[in-house]
């Protein structure tokens, strides 16, 4: 609001909403973090006492332990597979006009927009008939498809931000289109990679529909959680939850970190000007 | 591409032009084609299975209209697909409303660097372990838990809150609060700052100028976050299982029933398809809503 | 032109139905400093970047010292560009900048750093060698993308607007600059601009476009003082257009028939009896008096508005018929004339300042379209 304005309501009512919505957003975290270091196993207020006996089983239960390893091992492999397509389908809409270019970005787009049942549901049918359902290539395979869209989103944005006639200006100067692009936009991007590379980590780390459905026998943090959920109250939920808040929280902070850092201009030209 | 008019050219210009499409085709394609694969495929696939049979409970290639007559007859399929709508409507409805002040303080109250770090803060949940924090609201609501505890401590009766609508709208805004203060914030912080400034100086008041100015330019951002808040609650499964406690039979629940419990392919794949189509339905009459101009 | 160095012959681009240049032929010698100028969408910059190889032509040549050029993609042309938006790299040094198109043509490390630092020494931009190219003023931005350029030693630079992002007093700065390092350099500049004063002051000929076609090309002096078309008059401006016919002689003289009568031509360029031609009198060629009688062509007018521009005023005046006239008079010669707005006034000038333009066709400014 321009300064000499008022708002319509006290500022005190939109710093409540504002508030409220934290809480919300948080609440649920925090209380993960706390009740993980319960010595009880019921979560209540009245907690009996602190203790890490939870992070014990959790640590030394085996099926866990396998699970974050296919947990890192998808993710892992699903992130650079989806920042690699994401980066070449940001770079091919911001550097050139080609047929159909509308329809691709419309592709591209349309995978966050499906729900996730329906998804893994197709692709399950689909990964039966080609024979590797059950297998954790099916899980990375399906996981590109949801966070490529992110990783193009991120370096599009960034994209956006580089004047279109530098890599001319380049190629103009005698560099060659795969020099002018490791000289010019690689280095202009390169935040932006890094960003999409952990944003699709933390989507791909987080999902569970999908690999609920496709990855059989394989499964992965989040699958385990949702097991887990289906039965009785189980403490190490908190722990799990509270491991994979530090890990997703921190690459999605970094990478916010990252990418608002650059786009912080943008956003903030109206007032800084 | 350029012109039709292309002159014969010599093979110098020939293998330049090979080359820029090569180079070109070399970023173009890949995401397209990892999609086609990986997505259209399956998709299409679900189409094909939604008039496939079930034999012997082997799903079996078929042209048979068998799934669609069962499903669009089943009585409690048009029940769930209604409730199902009717409450990702009202969760993206009161999401929207919830997200609202939120979303002005961050664009009109916080200052440039504050909003970037709201924002960043706001947006991190998303892919924060969605399930851990439900289970987390399956604490906090049932008999004994947290929000109870704190009832009974202030004399009321603490009764279990799992099972209710207000749960599950918990769950949905869980999960779709943060794309939705998003979108709002970002609609709201791009509003001409001149614009209202001007409207001012024309004698608007301060509730004059967040009505007549600021919500109508905003409007496609804002209309945006509702069609997500809707599309996110359509589609989600966990909280109607585990905080609606199954008293919600929505869409979803069915499909993952449909297969799980019978191999029910072809049926599970109608569903699917009937989902697809009301999203797609809701999503075009939205952004039609949201982009539309006047006169 | 006899010593031709780079020749465009019949360069044609269109964007689907959009002519964006319908026919371009240019003969530039060795050394010359091209500007071509026109309103915007008139394909001047289109055919720039044609000549750079930023955009592939339907039709036509480009031949530099002899060699087709047109084949070539824009790395192997050897025409660098200074940009519109100087097209700076931002996370490389002022050097690093320099030293690029070296490096792209393999110059090993130290010879490219003799060399760029040689180009910075010459701007007078070594002191920001190693600063980042963010954190410079505009001129020296402009210097550094200028030694960019000329650091490849070409025989042809290409300039799109490159003055256009600095203020008025820096443009004209550059400008002196420009010209000085173009004389003693001797590299061909083509020059693109819709700045007449930068066009006029710097180059050896002019190009006007219009509407994706040449519409002349000269010597400044030639475009000011003999604008072919009308378009080229009113884009110039300050030049007064009477439509008429040409009818009767007297000895060599001949008139032109106008609705605000007859005025006398020294030129008739073999027009003949009866055919419609436009008569165009520049601003300072004519005069103003309350009193009829005082010239050899007189149309009496209504003063409609006096403009102050500095050391000279622009009087408009509009004839009987609806003709308007523009008059350059200096500011004393204003303070004799007794007259206010509204009122009468003659407006006379000498047979030999008025010229006819050499068709009466429309040529209107403006992008064609092809018909689809």
């Amino acid at each position: 609001m321009p300064p000499h304005l008022k708002h319509a309501l006290p500022k005190a009512f939109w710093v409540a909403g504002l508030a409220l919505v934290f809480l919300l957003l948080y609440a649920p975290i925090l209380s993960a973090v706390l009740f993980s270091f319960s010595a009880d196993r019921f979560p209540s207020l009245s907690m009996s006492g602190f203790s890490t006996k939870w992070y014990a089983q959790v640590l030394t239960d085996r099926a866990m332990l396998e699970a974050l390893s296919n947990s890192l091992t998808v993710a892992g492999i699903t992130a650079l597979i989806a920042t690699a397509l994401g980066f070449a389908a940001a770079y091919a809409d911001y550097r050139f006009r080609f047929f159909g270019q509308k329809a691709v970005l419309a592709l591209a787009l349309l995978p966050p927009t499906v729900p996730l049942v329906i998804l893994g549901l197709a692709m399950l049918a689909f990964f039966s008939r080609i024979g590797i359902a059950g297998t954790l290539a099916a899980v990375v395979a399906a996981h590109v498809v949801i966070a490529a869209p992110f990783a193009m989103a991120v370096c599009r944005l960034r994209l956006a931000q580089l004047d279109e006639t530098l890599e001319t200006a380049a190629q103009n100067l005698g560099a060659l289109p795969h020099s002018a692009l490791a000289r010019i936009v690689l280095p202009h991007t390169l935040p932006a990679i890094l960003a999409a590379f952990l944003i699709t980590f933390a989507v791909s780390f987080d999902e569970y529909v999908i690999s609920w459905f496709t990855g059989g026998l394989n499964q992965t943090i989040p699958v385990a959680v949702l097991t887990t959920l289906q039965g009785q109250v189980d403490p190490t939920i908190h722990v799990i939850g509270t491991l994979s808040f530090s890990v997703t929280l921190t690459l999605v902070l970094i990478a916010l970190a990252v990418v608002l850092r650059q786009s912080g201009g943008a956003m903030s030209k109206e007032e800084t000007s | 591409m350029t012109s039709s008019a292309f002159p014969a050219r010599t093979s110098g210009r020939r293998f330049h032009f090979l080359f820029n499409r090569a180079w070109q085709a070399l970023w173009v394609l890949p995401l397209p084609a990892w999609l086609l694969l990986f997505f259209a495929v399956p998709l299409g696939l679900l189409v094909a299975i939604s008039f496939w049979s079930v034999v012997n409970y082997r799903l079996t290639p078929d042209a048979t209209l068998s799934a669609w007559r069962y499903v669009l007859g089943l009585d409690f399929l048009w029940a769930s697909f209604w409730r199902s709508y009717g409450l990702s409507m009202a969760s993206a409805v009161a999401i929207s409303l919830l997200a609202f002040p939120a979303s002005y303080a961050m664009a009109f109250v916080a200052a440039p660097r504050q909003r970037l770090i709201l924002l960043g803060l706001a947006i991190a949940p998303f892919f924060t372990s969605y399930l851990v924090r439900i289970y987390s609201w399956q604490v906090f609501l049932t008999e004994g838990g947290v929000i109870s505890s704190v009832i009974q401590a202030f004399g009321g009766k603490g009764e279990s809150l799992l099972n209710t609508y207000f749960a599950l709208f918990l769950g949905h805004a869980t999960l779709a609060l943060p794309v939705v203060l998003i979108m709002q914030t970002i609609a709201l912080a791009n509003v001409d700052r001149t614009g209202i400034s001007a409207a001012a100086n024309l004698g608007a008041r301060p509730g004059a100028i967040l009505f007549r100015i600021i919500l109508p330019a905003a409007r496609p951002g804002l209309t945006l976050g509702l069609l997500f808040a809707f599309l996110l609650s359509y589609a989600e499964f966990v909280s109607a299982s585990y905080l609606g406690g199954g008293t919600f039979q929505t869409l979803p629940i069915l499909v993952t029933d449909l297969v799980r419990a019978g191999q029910q392919w072809p049926r599970a794949a109608v569903v699917s398809l009937l989902m697809i189509a009301s999203l797609l339905i809701t999503a075009f009459v939205t952004v039609l809503w949201a982009y539309r101009e006047k006169g | 032109m006899t010593n031709t160095h780079l020749k465009l012959a019949g360069l044609a681009k269109s964007y689907g139905t959009f002519i964006a240049v319908e026919e371009f032929s240019l003969d530039i010698a060795q050394g010359e400093f091209i500007a071509i100028m026109g309103p915007s969408g008139c394909g001047k910059t289109t055919s720039l970047r044609m000549l750079a190889g930023l955009e592939t032509a339907d039709r036509g040549e480009i031949t530099l010292a002899g060699n087709r050029i047109d084949q070539l993609p824009v790395w192997e042309r050897e025409t660098p560009m200074v940009w519109q938006s100087l097209a700076l790299f931002p996370f490389m040094t002022v050097r690093e900048n320099v030293e690029f198109g070296l490096k792209m043509r393999g110059v090993a490390g130290p010879e490219r750093r003799r060399r760029a630092d040689d180009w910075l020494e010459r701007l007078g931009i070594t002191t920001y060698a190693d600063r980042n190219v963010a954190r410079l003023s505009g001129g020296q931005r402009q210097r550094v993308a200028l030694a960019r350029s000329l650091v490849l030693e070409p025989k042809v630079l290409l300039l799109d607007e490159p003055l256009s992002a600095l203020d008025a007093h820096m443009a004209i700065k550059m400008q002196g600059e420009l010209k000085k390092l173009q004389r003693e350099l001797g590299i061909t500049f083509v020059y693109v601009t819709h700045s007449h004063s930068e066009a006029f002051s710097l180059a050896d000929r002019v190009v006007i476009m219009n509407a994706g076609r040449v519409e002349q090309i000269g010597s400044p002096q030639d475009i000011f003082l003999r604008p072919r078309s009308k378009f080229v008059a009113q884009f110039v401006g300050g030049i007064s257009l009477l439509e008429g016919k040409v009818s009767g002689s007297e000895g060599s003289k001949r008139f032109l028939d106008t609705r605000d009568g007859k005025v006398r031509l020294s030129h008739s360029s073999g027009l003949a009896e009866g055919a419609a031609a436009d008569l165009a009198v520049r601003a300072d060629r004519i005069s103003v008096t309350v009193e009829p009688g005082w010239g050899e062509n007189e149309i009496a007018c209504t003063l409609v508005s006096e403009e102050f521009a500095g050391a000279v005023v622009n009087l408009h005046l509009a004839t009987a018929s609806g003709h308007s006239l523009v008059a350059q008079l200096q500011q004393r010669d204003l303070e004799q004339l007794d007259a206010s707005i509204g009122a009468r006034v003659y407006a006379s000038w000498h047979s030999d300042d008025g010229f006819l333009l050499e068709s009466a066709q429309q040529s209107e400014p403006g992008p064609k379209v092809r018909a689809a």
